[in-house]
């Protein structure tokens, strides 16, 4: 089952679920409206190895906004502390951006129960569009689970800004026969 | 949970779920096939500002559809008129669209409660594609909710055919 608005509201004061800072202006029927960080990353390769670490730049968008490019893969974060131990989260883009072209996750929008932390996005556009430092970018719905928790282990909550992919490091790291 | 075909159509006759019109045989083991109306709208300037009103055409097609561009995002909508105030649906692309390459919907799969009008699908093609009116194009699934209820009552709220992107309103009400 996925959590109503008022329901959200009330697991975030009985502190089942994490989403900080949170303003009830925020809250839809179903989901809650993040923020994107003023922070956003992109790397200048223009190929990427799924085997290999990267290097990725650092942009702080202006007030007067940035114009992202096709074909190219921008890491964002949410303005917000967010996740539960309760709920499983997924989050998605704006209907209002997705009109405008712009991917929000990638494929992968469902999240891990676990510890609370920034989420890092997924951007991608079809045609150039002019982004905003603290727009409100997606929504962030819970789902109730079923069954005993086990909590993410894996390394990704404990980033609270864009973090690009691990899977190069890990590869190196703790998996070195995988896809051989 | 998710619900099944039958419990769609039972609850389309209690009246919990809006789908006009209804087709049987548009029924799913787990969805609902909805079809592409006949409008497009298409933005006019290459360039895209989620902080404005961004203008745009729309394109009528007729029976020998239209071929979209990868490099463009289309609006389309849907024939029916659907929603929910029990239950929430989430609209994802019929496989036999995206293995021609087809995203019904580039980021945001989840309606909200209360929503009620011809949804408007965010066409993206990977290659070349025609597409035609009246074909199906996606299917909705519907999700039991938990906790008190409130419904929608958005800036897309009864919208018919393709309705343009509307952040401006949100760059007004919360950035600033």
């Amino acid at each position: 089952m996925i959590l109503t608005g008022p329901e959200i509201e009330r697991a975030v004061s009985l502190r089942a679920l994490t989403i900080s800072p949170f303003s009830t202006r925020q809250l839809n029927p179903n989901s809650y409206n993040y923020r994107l960080s003023p922070i956003i990353r992109v790397s200048e390769e223009r190929s990427f190895d799924a085997r290999a670490t990267h290097s990725w730049s650092t942009i702080q968008i202006p007030p007067k906004g940035l114009v992202l490019e096709p074909r190219r893969l921008y890491l964002g974060c949410t303005v917000e502390t967010i996740g539960s131990l309760c709920y499983v989260p997924s989050l998605i883009g704006r209907s209002s951006l997705g009109r405008l072209g712009m991917f929000l996750q990638i494929s992968a929008d469902l999240g891990n129960l676990g510890k609370p932390h920034c989420w890092t996005l997924e951007i991608t556009v079809v045609q150039r569009l002019r982004i905003y430092p603290g727009m409100v970018v997606g929504q962030v719905a819970f789902w109730c689970p079923e069954g005993s928790v086990m909590p993410y282990a894996g390394r990704y909550h404990d980033f609270s800004h864009a973090m690009p992919s691990l899977r190069g490091d890990q590869y190196h790291a703790i998996e070195p026969s995988e896809d051989l | 949970m998710i619900l099944t075909g039958p419990a769609i159509s039972e609850e389309y006759r209690r009246g919990r779920i809006w789908i006009e019109p209804f087709d049987i045989q548009h029924v799913q083991p787990n969805s609902y096939d909805f079809t592409l109306g006949s409008s497009l709208l298409v933005y006019t300037e290459t360039v895209l500002d989620s902080a404005r009103a961004n203008p745009f055409e729309l394109i009528e097609m007729n029976g020998d559809g239209f071929l979209l561009q990868p490099d463009r995002i289309y609006l389309g909508h849907t024939v029916e008129v659907m929603g929910s105030d029990t239950f929430v649906p989430i609209i994802r692309g019929r496989s036999s669209t995206a293995r021609l390459g087809l995203f019904v919907h580039v980021t945001a799969d989840l309606i909200d409660l209360g929503s009620r009008n011809q949804w408007t699908l965010q066409l993206h093609a990977v290659q070349p594609l025609r597409i035609y009116p009246g074909m199906r194009i996606g299917q909705v699934t519907f999700w039991a909710v938990r906790g008190d209820r409130k419904f929608y009552e958005g800036k897309y709220q009864g919208s018919e055919g393709p309705c343009a992107s509307k952040a401006y309103m949100d760059h007004a009400s919360v950035t600033r």
